[in-house]
């Protein structure tokens, strides 16, 4: 009789073959790419990325792609197309031209690769096309051109994945369910006969070649702390450039950090380090972690600092730059005070009296490695009616 | 469900690598079988290899994964030797290379190949929509389960249709009488899910296919084709071989094609060819357009509601309810569905909309009798479980019904027999010893003496590659020895 045993029940219930959600996001700064045309040209780039997303789709029916551009000042999605207002008769972003192809050519490709990438070139094109000599010498005056809108694309990514994987596991709603003809669009996540009431993982992996993030300091951490909730590894394939926070990301998230020494090898790299799902991963040993760099930024400066005071009560870190301290105290609308240690400069007064610091700034409860610096609390508390 | 599914797997396995040779020149077929036939882990060592034009050392794949993972490696590296995917030269690993280049082409879109089917640009005059081909099929297979369990006389398949059942021993023919009638595999059968069931009779059909002297690889990679199409699109029939043209008429019959007639130059594949090569979420859409489709076709229900567009999408919409007691409700006035229950169930009342019948130790008990197995009725209860069902619990059903039922099952068994293969004669006790450690972790042992130096495993394809590979480095070694020997002297 104890071949009837309990705990089999419940090793069938922990299924390992979820469908899995797989967010792409490629770094488009055409200063960093144009640096990188003779190791890697972004057309080449983009071939191993395209090829590397066809490769995930064909690891199951039910795997979905989406992929989001971080351009020089704006994080767009290049595929599913996002709905666009000027053009509602073509809603799924395919071109309507593309159906007109030479039949037989499109016998030799799997339909749904050929989508995402028509899908992705044509976006793509209209991203650069739209990416006037002007806009980016304003960048260049501005910050060297040196920036890519990370925060952004990574937030784009979280409610993306948050928005599917909820939609697949609420299919039990008779209403959600795709209506007829909609199993040839790409745009609903739902889309074919793939996804059936389970639940989808979610990941997303990021193609990095532009350097510092510092000015989106607060908005990457954020994004990486809601990951971190949401149990998304961030894996993050870095081709050129350096920076602390996407380090910080994958580690925090348990995803993978790779400095890729070869860019030229970036289709290799992708589908031997990169191609396993979450749930294939715990069978693997990842690649090796670099020492990760656990700096973080300060709030005034937007500067990586080694060491930086942190205010106890809304954990904002700050620079410590010169002996000559003001001891300044702010009055935030929470009606806690407290003091910090600021620069004497001019600017730096009026933004700390006009905005609070960071007062809705949420922290998680299990205080992340990233505060590895040092800590020096104020013990003297004055308030200030 | 699984039993069938692994029903494909044993059959591919028992190809010959000449076969598997031929079957990996379309890269569609490369790609199917990747999708559908290899566990997570063994399509990550493929991606791995893909692109790596120089073969890399065996250790070097194994050290990459864990060591607790070492069934799930051993497992993954099995199933890519038996599908003969990869290949191995002194400790070297690297991928066919006809499945190299064809699955390369799969996922880049380049070659002639034409494998993933020509579409249809102009198309028929009549608009043929995604409701109407899920009808189709429906109603195709439809008539196949009635006829089994011959709920209504009037339903008649084609004589084709009949043949394969006949042949694949799911009906029999007594005598003189001219109509089969049900065996134990057919109730078996009925129990299994719509996917899986449509792969049984698949692959009947391609047993049978070379008896009618059919090219056998034609006949895969046509059916591992349907499972790349779009549903909902026309197809060009002339780009087929002369044996998926006859095919087709086969196909139709059994609703995974659609043809306006049968001298159509296109052909429409239904959603049960679209979810041929899909994994089990595809496979539920499949049972739920059916229930879908049941009920639309059942003739005691109002014909005139057409079916909700919704039913018919991947949602799982279960009618059976089972109460701790033992009760059964179902909702449901399909004849078929009746019958199937009747099977393992004591039916007591029938209403317009539902019954009421309950497990008993004898109906059980004469279910097994008639060949079904315990697993086979939790699956099937658990597939159509009603949606309330899965919202009280994980586990959907109740656990004292799903033990009470294995322990029915066990009460008629005293002895339990596994087929499986027997290892003798290891020339030492280490021998034997470390196969048995190797059997252990593949998870195949069940047995092991070792007085007598014999072993006992359910599949030997792991443990015989293992002990060959053993051989062949123990005689390097020796070889190694030898060498060293004579240097010394």
């Amino acid at each position: 009789m104890d071949r009837v045993d309990a705990t089999a029940r419940y090793t069938a219930v922990n299924g390992d073959d979820k469908p899995s959600l797989l967010v792409v996001i490629l770094d488009t700064n055409p200063f960093a790419w144009s640096r990188l045309s003779d190791s890697l040209p972004l057309q080449t780039a983009l071939s191993h990325v395209l090829l590397f997303i066809n490769a995930h789709l064909a690891f199951s029916h039910a795997n979905r792609v989406a992929v989001i551009a971080s351009h020089t000042n704006s994080a767009t999605f290049l595929y599913p197309t996002p709905p666009s207002p000027a053009s509602p008769e073509n809603p799924d972003g395919i071109d309507a031209t593309e159906d007109l192809g030479d039949p037989y050519r499109d016998a030799n490709k799997y339909r749904p690769f050929s989508q995402v990438e028509t899908a992705v070139h044509k976006n793509l094109q209209r991203l650069l096309s739209s990416t006037t000599p002007d806009s980016l010498a304003f960048l260049t005056a501005h910050n060297g051109g040196g920036e890519t809108m990370m925060a952004g694309a990574l937030s784009l990514a979280l409610t993306y994945i948050s928005k599917t994987c909820s939609a697949s596991s609420l299919m039990s709603d008779p209403v959600s369910g795709p209506a007829p003809g909609a199993s040839l669009d790409p745009t609903n996540p739902s889309a074919g006969t793939g996804v059936g009431g389970g639940d989808m993982t979610g990941r997303i992996m990021v193609i990095s070649v532009s350097g510092d993030l510092a000015s989106q300091y607060v908005a990457v951490m954020n994004s990486i702390f809601a990951a971190q909730r949401a149990r998304v590894p961030i894996d993050i394939a870095k081709i050129s450039g350096d920076t602390v926070f996407l380090q910080q990301a994958s580690d925090s998230t348990g995803g993978v950090y790779m400095q890729l020494e070869r860019p030229q090898a970036l289709l290799q790299y992708l589908l031997s380090c990169f191609m396993p799902d979450p749930a294939t991963r715990r069978h693997l040993i990842p690649p090796n972690q670099v020492n990760v760099d656990f700096r973080a930024a300060c709030f005034c400066h937007k500067r990586v600092v080694d060491i930086g005071f942190v205010c106890s009560i809304c954990l904002s870190n700050r620079i410590k730059t010169t002996r000559n301290i003001l001891h300044f105290t702010v009055l935030t609308h929470t009606s806690h005070t407290h003091i910090y240690d600021i620069l004497p400069t001019p600017n730096h007064t009026t933004i700390d009296l006009q905005t609070p610091p960071l007062p809705h700034f949420s922290w998680p409860i299990t205080l992340p490695k990233a505060l590895t610096f040092f800590f020096k609390k104020k013990t003297t508390i004055q308030t200030i009616h | 469900m699984s039993s069938t599914i692994r029903g494909f797997d044993d059959y591919l396995e028992s190809l010959p690598p000449i076969t598997f040779r031929r079957l990996y020149q379309q890269p569609a077929t490369t790609l199917a079988i990747f999708r559908r036939m290899l566990p997570n882990l063994a399509k990550v060592f493929v991606t791995t290899l893909l692109y790596n034009e120089t073969p890399i050392p065996q250790a070097d794949l194994e050290v990459w994964a864990r060591p607790e993972s070492s069934r799930e490696r051993e497992d993954a590296l099995g199933k890519l030797r038996r599908l003969f995917i990869i290949k191995e030269e002194n400790g070297q690993i690297s991928l066919d290379p006809a499945f190299k280049k064809n699955f390369r082409l799969a996922l880049t879109g380049g070659g002639d190949h034409h494998s993933f089917g020509v579409p249809v640009r102009t198309p028929e005059k009549k608009k043929i929509d995604l409701q109407f081909l899920d009808q189709y099929a429906a109603k195709q297979f439809d008539t196949i389960l009635h006829f089994m369990v011959q709920t209504a006389s009037n339903v008649h398949p084609s004589e084709g249709v009949k043949h394969l059942l006949v042949t694949s021993g799911l009906m029999e023919r007594h005598g003189g009488r001219s109509e089969p009638t049900i065996t134990q595999n057919g109730f078996s059968f009925l129990l299994q899910a719509g996917n899986a069931q449509i792969w049984v009779l698949l692959i009947q059909y391609l047993e049978m296919s070379e008896t009618l002297g059919m090219e056998k690889t034609d006949v895969l990679h046509f059916l591992l084709m349907l499972g790349s199409l779009d549903l909902g699109r026309a197809y060009a029939v002339e780009t087929l071989t002369q044996t998926q043209k006859s095919m087709l008429a086969d196909l139709r019959d059994y609703g995974v094609v659609y043809q306006r007639k049968t001298t159509s130059d296109c052909f429409y594949p239904t959603r049960l060819a679209t979810t041929l090569t899909s994994d089990s979420s595809g496979l539920r859409s499949v049972s739920e357009s059916f229930n879908a489709a049941l009920t639309v076709h059942d003739p005691s229900a109002s014909t005139t509601i057409p079916p909700a567009p919704s039913s018919l999408g991947p949602v799982e919409k279960g009618f059976i309810m089972i109460e701790t007691n033992y009760r059964i409700y179902a909702y449901t006035s399909s004849p078929l569905q009746i019958a199937v229950l009747d099977l393992f169930c004591n039916l007591s009342s029938r209403f317009p909309n539902f019954v009421t019948g309950k497990l008993s130790r004898r109906s059980i008990q004469s279910a097994i009798k008639l060949g079904i197995t315990a697993d086979q009725i939790i699956d099937y209860l658990r597939t159509h479980a009603h949606v309330q069902m899965r919202k009280i619990s994980v586990l959907v059903l109740p656990p004292t019904v799903v033990d009470q039922i294995r322990l029915w099952e066990i009460e008629g068994e005293r002895m339990k027999t596994t087929t499986g293969y027997l290892f003798k004669e290891f020339a030492t006790v280490m021998d034997w010893e470390e196969t048995r450690r190797y059997a252990e972790e593949l998870g195949v042992l069940r047995w092991a003496g070792k007085e007598q130096r014999m072993l006992f495993v359910t599949r030997h394809e792991g443990v015989a590659d293992w002990l060959k590979r053993r051989a062949v480095k123990l005689q390097q070694q020796q070889q190694m020895l030898a060498a060293k020997k004579a240097a010394g002297t």
